[in-house]
């Protein structure tokens, strides 16, 4: 399928898979990140988003324990899509900040900006 | 600079508000503005159900709209279906 065929929405999903996989290809278990993937991730592509919690192992760490709902040490690709679903709450969140929600809705600027 | 996936976040709302926008309150999408947003967006979801069961399935509140977080269980099952579809193909 040509990328101009696809919906903004379509394209949207379809980098949220393709970053899943580029890093959950890199060590065994090719279709899920462990936890040095995950840091790889978090620390490369969410560097704006989690400025401040990419420095501390602790707390990626801690994210990756709070995701991996059935406890394998790893992240499917159904534990990591919450963490996106989660980071869409947050960034709406920030853009409502000062900005209002109801018939004057406005945007101001996201996570990371 | 955001990375392509915060980019691919931030876009989701805008997808989001292109339809809720349209019309009453800015963050409900209510049944035809629903439709409107699968049938520009998602087409080929509307292959597994149709708009109605997809909106009676997301409309947790049954308050007859879907709001900001019932959008996000969307994303949420058409990304673990789109990733299904591509170890499938």
């Amino acid at each position: 399928k040509m990328a101009d065929q696809l919906s903004q929405l379509e394209r949207d999903i379809e980098t949220i898979i393709n970053v899943f996989h580029q890093y959950s290809v890199r060590l065994e278990h090719r279709d899920a990140l462990n936890q040095k993937e995950f840091k790889q991730l978090v620390q490369k592509e969410l560097a704006n988003f989690l400025k401040r919690e990419k420095k501390n192992d602790a707390v990626i760490n801690d994210i990756m324990e709070d995701l991996d709902t059935n406890e394998d040490k790893e992240l499917s690709f159904e534990e990591y899509i919450v963490l996106v679903a989660k980071l869409t709450e947050a960034s709406h969140e920030k853009m409502h900040e000062g900005h209002p929600r109801g018939h004057r809705h406005s945007h101001g600027e996201g996570l990371g900006e | 600079m955001l990375t392509d996936l915060e980019r691919a976040i931030d876009s989701l709302i805008e997808v989001f508000h292109k339809y809720s926008l349209l019309k009453g309150n800015a963050h409900a999408l209510y049944r035809d503005d629903f439709q409107k947003l699968l049938e520009t967006e998602g087409r080929r979801y509307l292959r597994i159900k149709d708009a109605n069961a997809w909106f009676k399935e997301l409309d947790v509140n049954s308050d007859s709209a879907i709001n900001f977080e019932e959008f996000l269980i969307l994303v949420v099952k058409m990304g673990v279906i789109a990733h299904e579809d591509i170890h499938k193909e």
